[in-house]
Formats: C-alpha cells, structure tokens, sequence
C-alpha cells in the first residue's frame, strides 16, 4: 500500500517482468486516469480466467479504471466468480469466506482509520448476488446499519454461475435454470430500496451499457463512502453461460435489461449532494 | 487453432471512434495507436467473443474489425 511500496528498488529495472515495468510507467499509480482513455495505458487489472464475453469482466475492468486512488484501496471479494479476476490486480486484494465479506471489511477499514489518521484508505466489496444478498445477507445488512464507511458493489448475474446455475435470490421470478427446472416461484429482491432504508447515504443501479457513466457511478460510491457512510451500486452483469447468451449479444442484452428493469437509477442523501456539488464547482473553476 | 478479433487498420483510421476498446471484457487486449488513430488486437489476451464486432459492425455500421484463424505460436 502507498506509492513507495510499488516503485522498483533502483538497479531492479532490467530484472522486473515487462508486465511490472509497464504498470509503473505507464500505469495508473500516482496520477488520475480518464476511463475514456482506456486502451492507451496499462491497466490494473490483468489477464483473468473468466469466460470470453463475460460481462462481469467487463464491469470489473471499468472499475479498475476509475478507481480514486489505487495505491490506496483494498478490494474485498468472495467466492463466485468475481474473485476471479479481482485476484488478477494489481491492488491488494481479500478473499473472505462466503458471505463474510462486509464484516472483513468493517474491521479493515476500522483498522485502516486508526493506523492512517492523515489519510483515506479506500476499502472496496466487489461480491455477487449469492455472497451479498443470499448468503452474506446478515452481515451485509448489520454493516450498513452500524454505518460503516465502506463502498459495497453487487456484481449481480442473477444466478449461481460457478457451481452450474442454482437459482439465486436476485433471479428474476419465473426465470428456469439448470438447477431451477420449475422456475422461480419468488420474486427479485429490491436491494436498492433494501440499501436506502438500512443506512446507506449513496445508493446506485446501473447495467454497464456505458463506460463513462459506470466510471461516475463507481468514483461517487467510494468518495462518498469517505466521510459519509456506507455506499452501495447495484450492477447488472450477465451470465452469458447459465442464461445462454450468445457471446457477440453480451451487450445487446445489457442495453435491454437496461430499458426495462435496470433503468439507471442513484439516490443520495442531502449531504452527499451537497458534496459533489461543492466538489464539481472546484473542479470548474480548476 | 482459435478464432480472434483483427483490425482492419486502414478502415479504422478514417474514423476516431475508439468504441471496441471501451467495451471489451480483457483488459489491455484491445488498444489504441494515437498515431496511426487506430485500433489494434493483442492476439495472445483475445478470447474471440466477438462484442467488438458487434459494436464496430452492428452498432456502429463501420465493419472495420474481423473474425480471423490463427495457429498457437502465430
């Protein structure tokens, strides 16, 4: 953690992996990156196992991108997919136990707030609707009620997609799966409305249809999660696989899914607000 | 034997667009030349999923990127 301990020793140079070189210099360490830019730098995130086409790949890529401060964050993840690419990064990164991720968490960033008085120290959940909403439900729901500062992202495939398709509590009602041969006979969960009312002071649900929009959504969460509480996005990520979806029409059904029920949506208190508002003003006038 | 993405490099340079890069699922596997303002595929990172075809060709009607065979050790 911190800038120092990601330099190269001198005299290291010509024997660190390319890869490594790379990060430093043309990296994202020290300095903020537009996610528009994507393509011209070298990204955190690297080579990951996950499926060709898989779009939770994809929101995880963009958040690597629009991370505030990298050399500052610690990213928590669960079993499930997302871990699989979340342990591919170039920033330090905390497997929990199934569903135990916001109670880690809760104590990392206590820990964090005693030991860097002086400083943010950003700690980040990235779990899927199983290690959130199913299994983890109870310590998520007591972190945000204890309003602890931290950011939780719900990479939502609305399916257990690593151990071959059960039904989850965020599958759609009605919908049949491998493991799920009569269909759903309950609804999805609200988690958005579930977050607003346990506490959380920025609320957000967006399917990733753009790169720009998802790079705001993620860098409000965690700025938010600073001095304010907890913070919590709601992101729609297909399972091209348990859902049958054709790799080339990933995106085709992230753009309708967004016209029906993952219309973007973000609700924030009076407070929060009020801070970016501030917060954009200064970045006019600079 | 697998199937990856490949830019037709002339075509792309007409247009500036940089669309395919922001939406493909690898990191660092489609790029971007600011001085030829064009794309290009790192072959090794491409899984072949074909999503920059549907934004390049679908999306945006500019055909520019193609579905090609190449051969482990290409």
């Amino acid at each position: 953690m911190g800038l120092e301990y990601v330099k190269i020793a001198p005299g290291f140079e010509k024997y660190m992996p390319r890869d490594y070189v790379d990060l430093v210099k043309m990296g994202q360490f020290g300095r903020q990156v537009d996610v528009m830019d994507l393509g011209q730098f070298k990204e955190l995130v690297e080579d990951h196992p996950m499926c060709a086409g898989c779009y939770m790949a994809y929101f995880i890529r963009i958040f690597y991108a629009s991370l505030p401060n990298p050399e500052d964050t610690i990213v928590l993840g669960t079993a499930g997919c997302a871990r699989l690419a979340l342990s591919q990064a170039a920033v330090p990164f905390i497997y929990g136990n199934y569903g135990d991720t916001n109670a880690v968490a809760s104590g990392l960033k206590r820990a964090l707030t005693i030991r860097f008085p002086d400083k943010h120290k950003d700690v980040v959940v990235i779990a899927g609707d199983g290690g959130l909403m199913d299994i983890g439900f109870g310590m998520t729901m007591h972190s945000w009620f204890r309003r602890e500062k931290f950011t939780t992202i719900m990479v939502d495939n609305e399916v257990y997609g690593n151990t071959g398709g059960q039904e989850s509590g965020m599958s759609p009602k009605g919908v049949q799966l491998k493991m799920a041969p009569k269909g759903k006979q309950f609804d999805k969960i609200n988690a958005v409305e579930l977050a607003k009312v346990s506490g959380c002071v920025y609320v957000a649900r967006i399917s990733p249809t753009n790169p720009k929009r998802i790079a705001k959504v993620i860098r409000r969460a965690i700025l938010a999660a600073r001095h304010f509480g907890p913070t919590f996005i709601h992101a729609y990520t297909s399972c091209n696989i348990e859902y049958s979806i054709p790799t080339r029409e990933v995106l085709a059904d992230a753009r309708n899914r967004e016209k029906k029920d993952f219309k973007f949506y973000e609700w924030m208190t009076d407070e929060v607000k009020e801070y970016f508002e501030e917060m954009e003003k200064k970045e006019v006038k600079a | 034997m697998y199937f990856v993405a490949k830019v037709k490099e002339d075509e792309c340079a007409k247009y500036n667009c940089k669309q395919c890069v922001l939406f493909c699922p690898e990191p660092n596997c489609i790029n971007f030349l600011e001085k030829k303002s064009t794309a290009w595929v790192w072959p090794d990172k491409c899984k072949g999923c074909e999503i920059c075809v549907y934004v390049c060709s679908d999306l945006l009607k500019r055909n520019c990127i193609e579905m090609v065979m190449v051969q482990a050790g290409d």
